[in-house]
């Protein structure tokens, strides 16, 4: 299997790749993976991983930058369904709009906006909540039954650090969400395409188990 | 719930951990590479290396220890010490950094703040504040550089504020005349600085005991603690302090198995 993590200028790319050959080598896994922004190695791909770290509309004009990559993703996430990871911003990309700096247009896969979490509020212990939501935490999971998530358990929690999230009203696009100052989408996707808030690749053994986890999984 | 989180922090010298009191009579305390692997399989939520190598030649030695450690550390990493521009920031960032601290190069120039955070994000730019008492700032704290060796005349408030204005999307908060004392944090300066920016602060400076974590938190409303000692000389392990914090109320992420 041809894994390609997308290099595209953004991104803590050599933390993703160190992630993933751990998972594949721990589980003796049979992939090989490149970080590359080669669309013929991208095309050849059997799963993707867009990674993200920064602003929104860097990261669009980042993918904007190499000709042909937003076709190739589409054609090989949408029209071919291989099994496609967003991490980060790599996440938000998948949405209809970002709103972080200026009014920037994502790649429609999933409904909703990227907006700025909302944090006029305090926690249990009367601290003001700080942005960005940046540690430790947990998932609400709601679909327990999905491959990728079966063996995560509730008190198992996942590092974040963002200060927009996932604004959405269509639900059943929301496999979990986590809470800070209020709900926050934390996985999300459908079919063959998930996207996650957090750093599975800065999330220590449960980190892992959903690499490992997505790494399996056939849609 | 967010949990609270605990910081182990490595201060390099040479490619060697090492530890001393007010930042002076370093003791060598082990390899950095061994140790960030250890405290972050043993529940440390975060890895700060802090490079205070003498020279610019044995600071190139950071980057093997960071490359290193991301290939076996999985837990976010913070590297600081020596960064004086943009291409510091992308030399760490490419060895395996998530994050770079910024203290003296940053108040010599604040556009370096703004330069990084432009560049790599807010989340990725840590602006590391070192405070002193000085009755003679408004805030009642006064910045220092180089270690705690030069005075500013900045007062740590303002200081921060403007930080955060220019993107840093965290503070790393040491108080000089805590650090290495193991008698506690400082209250009052964590509490002036946590409530008055909108950013993460971390409590950085005189952890000797769990308890003082704890006081730290509910008292100063810290977001995170750090703490170096303590953990290096095994005086006290990241469970125990994360125990006695949740036995207090505060949320903590479980150290696992």
């Amino acid at each position: 299997m041809n894994l390609v993590i997308i290099d595209y200028g953004s991104g803590n790319l050599r933390s993703v790749e160190n992630a993933f050959k751990t998972s594949i080598n721990n589980n003796n896994l049979n992939f090989k993976v490149y970080v590359s922004n080669n669309l013929n190695l991208i095309k050849d791909a059997d799963y993707i991983v867009l990674p993200g770290v920064g602003a929104y509309a860097d990261c669009k004009k980042g993918l904007l930058k190499i000709e042909g990559l937003i076709d190739t993703l589409v054609e090989k996430v949408i029209v071919n369904c291989i099994p496609f990871l967003g991490i980060c911003v790599g996440m938000q990309l998948m949405a209809e709009q970002g709103f972080e700096k200026e009014k920037t247009a994502g790649l429609e896969w999933i409904d909703g906006n990227i907006e700025k979490i909302n944090y006029l509020s305090k926690d249990s212990l009367g601290r003001n909540l700080k942005i960005p939501h940046m540690g430790w935490n947990n998932l609400n999971i709601y679909n327990k039954k999905h491959p990728v998530l079966e063996n995560i358990l509730n008190d198992e929690q996942f590092y974040f650090v963002h200060s927009y999230y996932l604004n959405t009203l269509k639900k059943d696009q929301i496999l979990a969400d986590t809470y800070y100052s209020h709900k926050i989408p934390a996985i999300v996707g459908q079919k063959n395409y998930l996207g996650v808030q957090f750093h599975p690749e800065k999330s220590s053994k449960s980190g892992h188990k959903l690499i490992t986890n997505w790494l399996k999984w056939k849609p | 719930m967010l949990s609270t989180r605990v910081i182990a922090c490595l201060d390099v010298h040479n490619g060697r951990t090492v530890k001393g009191i007010n930042f002076v009579n370093l003791q060598d305390a082990g390899d950095p590479v061994e140790q960030a692997k250890l405290y972050s399989d043993l529940g440390a939520d975060e890895i700060c290396f802090l490079d205070i190598s003498a020279t610019n030649d044995k600071r190139k030695t950071i980057y093997e220890v960071i490359s290193k450690t991301a290939d076996s550390c999985f837990v976010p990493l913070t590297v600081g010490g020596g960064v004086n521009d943009i291409k510091d920031f992308r030399n760490l960032l490419n060895c395996g950094a998530d994050k770079v601290s910024i203290n003296s190069s940053a108040v010599k120039n604040p556009d370096l703040i703004k330069q990084a955070a432009d560049k790599f994000g807010n989340q990725c730019v840590v602006l590391a504040i070192d405070a002193e008492n000085n009755d003679k700032m408004n805030s009642g704290y006064e910045i220092t550089t180089h270690g705690g060796r030069n005075k500013t005349g900045i007062d740590a408030l303002l200081w921060a504020q403007k930080g955060v204005n220019l993107g840093a999307g965290e503070i790393l908060l040491t108080s000089m005349s805590a650090d290495g004392t193991k008698k506690g944090y400082n209250l009052k300066l964590t509490k002036i600085i946590s409530e008055n920016v909108s950013v993460p602060v971390i409590a950085s400076g005189g952890a000797g005991s769990p308890k003082d974590m704890v006081e730290v938190v509910i008292k100063s409303g810290a977001s995170a603690v750090l703490a170096a000692s303590i953990f290096h000389f095994g005086i006290y392990s990241i469970k125990s302090v994360k125990d006695e914090m949740e036995k207090n109320g505060i949320l903590v992420r479980k150290c696992q198995d």
